[in-house]
């Protein structure tokens, strides 16, 4: 009762903090907060495949085909941001689809490593077809977001937009990890086996956590397109797929708060050192202090702490891997 | 392409392939013993390079002797690596594959302080050119071969005829077995980090004078040699030599005929096919 009672708080302050967010500061505040919320998006998404056991190491190769889909249908064929943005999604979804199929179906480290080399892929794509994407002049001009035919041209409308996308995301797959789907999914991230002789048929749910990761992670990037404006190959890199990784292990794995959590967290703490090589070194030390000394990523911590405090050894209630 | 073009390219794709398979052999080897991909084995070879400019470049010590150093230092931070990362996440896949990455680039983003933020360069070791077929081919290009085949073989020997690599492929067979018939895990698992850090040390190591040096520069090799233990097989040597020889000569031949970047999307396209066909690779099996 105590811990709902400060769920409930917790969930309260941060709800009012989402809202007022844009009032305290200005731009550069605001295209930092946005920048949490995407980066939510991509660390949530990711969590379908991880409760599967399934590394998937190429997260931002989706993010960017979404990026680059939705920016080109709605700067060469003038669609609508809603629709651009559903395109951009049901694109990566397919590609996801298609590279997933013959790959989710053997041990999880050959879907690590064809995940690894697809980030690559798709980067040297958008890298090398210079008449659609310009290529590493990066895509400039991408029309900002609309909503009923409204263009939001403020920062602040836009960071509204990003987090209201965000919760309808976040409730889409709260609903899924928490159906008959979900189980299906940690009983296979526990043992595939089991599963399997369940009457599971494991290679088509991996492929389902798969491609909805996928869609999502499109769908990310379709906003990140139409609020930044400006695409990049070498911004959609081996590096940002394991920073999506990072964020769920960081945060807790053990829990659907975590990758929120860990996303949140080390997107603000990395926020001073961004673009410097020491961003990369801060994420890669938080990565392996979380991965040795707290197995359970952030979200174990106030349980940890608080069973130093009483004294006692019990351990936190969501260490364990995949509830 | 002409005669000399294609004897050309496909000597470079020998060489390239010797390089690719080095790393491919420790990857194989890891993964065998312990189901783990090593993801920092780039990061190792980008080190094997470094070492080589520091040690002979800079401090003037003759090449052969550096690239033992190379080998044997980072033979040194496989142990450290062993004992440190993959003994304290034990029993746990995951965990493991996602520390090695963060390994990875850990090494690579502190490169840019320590190393400095320019490309560096090594002079070359073997100078001049030996004409083969009527082509030239540069010296240092060729003698990759004849290292690389060197150790290949002492990797062989050490596998299948001391007690060491006995032991090795008892834990590949079954390690609680081996456990139980004397075998210390624990031991044979670091031995088995030292190996194959020590051949990525040695591929590095070997690129040096021809290529520059930066500390992005394992991405590519550790992507070509993904793709080559998908190909041979996980866990399979013969596999990863075979899968080391195709993908030299895709880089090579076919790079100098369609691009560079268009040969690695081929063979990604490659490998995607033979995983809906063949799925556990050419030579590999059930894991």
């Amino acid at each position: 009762m105590k811990s709902k009672i400060g769920i409930a708080v917790v969930l309260l302050v941060v709800v009012v903090l989402a809202l007022f967010l844009p009032n305290f500061g200005g731009r550069y505040y605001t295209q930092i907060f946005v920048q949490v919320l995407i980066n939510i998006m991509l660390a949530a998404s990711l969590r379908p495949s991880l409760l599967c056991g399934q590394l998937n190491i190429g997260h931002s190769a989706f993010m960017a085909i979404g990026a680059y889909a939705s920016a080109l249908l709605a700067k060469n064929l003038g669609l609508p941001f809603e629709l651009s943005l559903l395109f951009g999604g049901a694109l990566s979804a397919a590609v996801g689809l298609i590279m997933g199929y013959p790959s989710l179906r053997l041990r999880g480290v050959y879907f690590a490593m064809v995940t690894v080399s697809f980030v690559e892929v798709i980067r040297l794509i958008a890298q090398l077809w210079v008449s659609l994407t310009r290529g590493m002049s990066g895509l400039s001009g991408i029309p900002k977001p609309s909503l009923l035919g409204m263009v939001l041209t403020t920062k602040a409308s836009q960071y509204y937009l990003a987090l209201g996308l965000l919760v309808i995301i976040l409730l889409i797959l709260y609903r899924l990890e928490y159906s008959r789907l979900g189980l299906i999914w940690k009983s296979i991230g526990m043992a595939d086996n089991l599963s399997q002789s369940l009457g599971i048929n494991v290679a088509n749910y991996k492929l389902l956590a798969f491609t909805l990761g996928c869609f999502f992670a499109g769908v990310a990037g379709a906003y990140y397109a139409s609020f930044f404006r400006f695409l990049f190959p070498p911004e959609f890199s081996f590096l940002l797929s394991v920073n999506i990784l990072v964020y769920n292990f960081v945060g807790g794995r053990g829990h659907f708060i975590g990758p929120i959590v860990g996303a949140a967290f080390l997107t603000l703490l990395v926020e001073p050192f961004r673009g410097s090589a020491y961003e990369t070194i801060f994420f890669s030390i938080a990565m392996l202090l979380t991965i040795l000394f707290l197995p359970g990523g952030l979200i174990t911590l106030p349980g940890k702490l608080a069973g130093l405090w009483s004294g006692s050894t019990g351990s936190a209630p969501a260490t364990s891997a995949a509830t | 392409m002409t005669f000399e073009l294609f004897v050309q390219s496909a000597i470079i794709g020998l060489s390239i392939g010797a390089i690719y398979i080095l790393m491919a052999l420790g990857l194989t080897l890891m993964f065998g013993m312990m189901h783990i991909i090593n993801f920092a084995h780039g990061a190792v070879y980008m080190l094997g390079a470094f070492v080589i400019y520091y040690f002979f470049h800079l401090w003037g010590i003759p090449y052969s002797l550096a690239f033992f150093i190379a080998m044997i230092l980072l033979g040194l931070f496989g142990f450290g690596v062993e004992r440190f990362i993959y003994r304290t996440v034990k029993g746990n896949i995951e965990p493991t594959l996602v520390a090695l990455l963060a390994l990875t680039t850990l090494l690579q983003a502190a490169g840019y302080p320590v190393f400095g933020p320019l490309d560096k360069n090594v002079p070359s070791v073997f100078r001049g050119n030996y004409i083969i077929f009527g082509t030239p081919i540069s010296a240092e290009r060729l003698m990759i071969i004849p290292v690389a085949a060197v150790l290949v073989v002492a990797l062989y020997l050490f596998i299948n005829k001391t007690k060491m690599g006995a032991a090795m492929r008892s834990i590949e067979q079954d390690k609680e077995a081996a456990a139980l018939q004397g075998v210390n895990v624990n031991v044979v698992n670091a031995m088995a980090f030292a190996v194959g850090f020590s051949l990525a040390a040695a591929a590095g190591a070997l690129i040096a004078p021809i290529f520059k040096l930066d500390p992005m520069m394992g991405e590519q090799p550790l992507l070509k040699a993904f793709i080559i233990i998908i190909l041979g097989g996980l866990g399979s040597i013969p596999g990863a030599i075979l899968g080391g020889l195709i993908l030299g000569f895709i880089d090579s031949v076919v790079a100098t005929a369609v691009g560079v970047e268009l040969a690695f999307l081929l063979s990604f396209v490659f490998i995607i096919l033979l995983l809906l066909f063949k799925p556990n690779g050419l030579f590999g099996y059930e894991v």
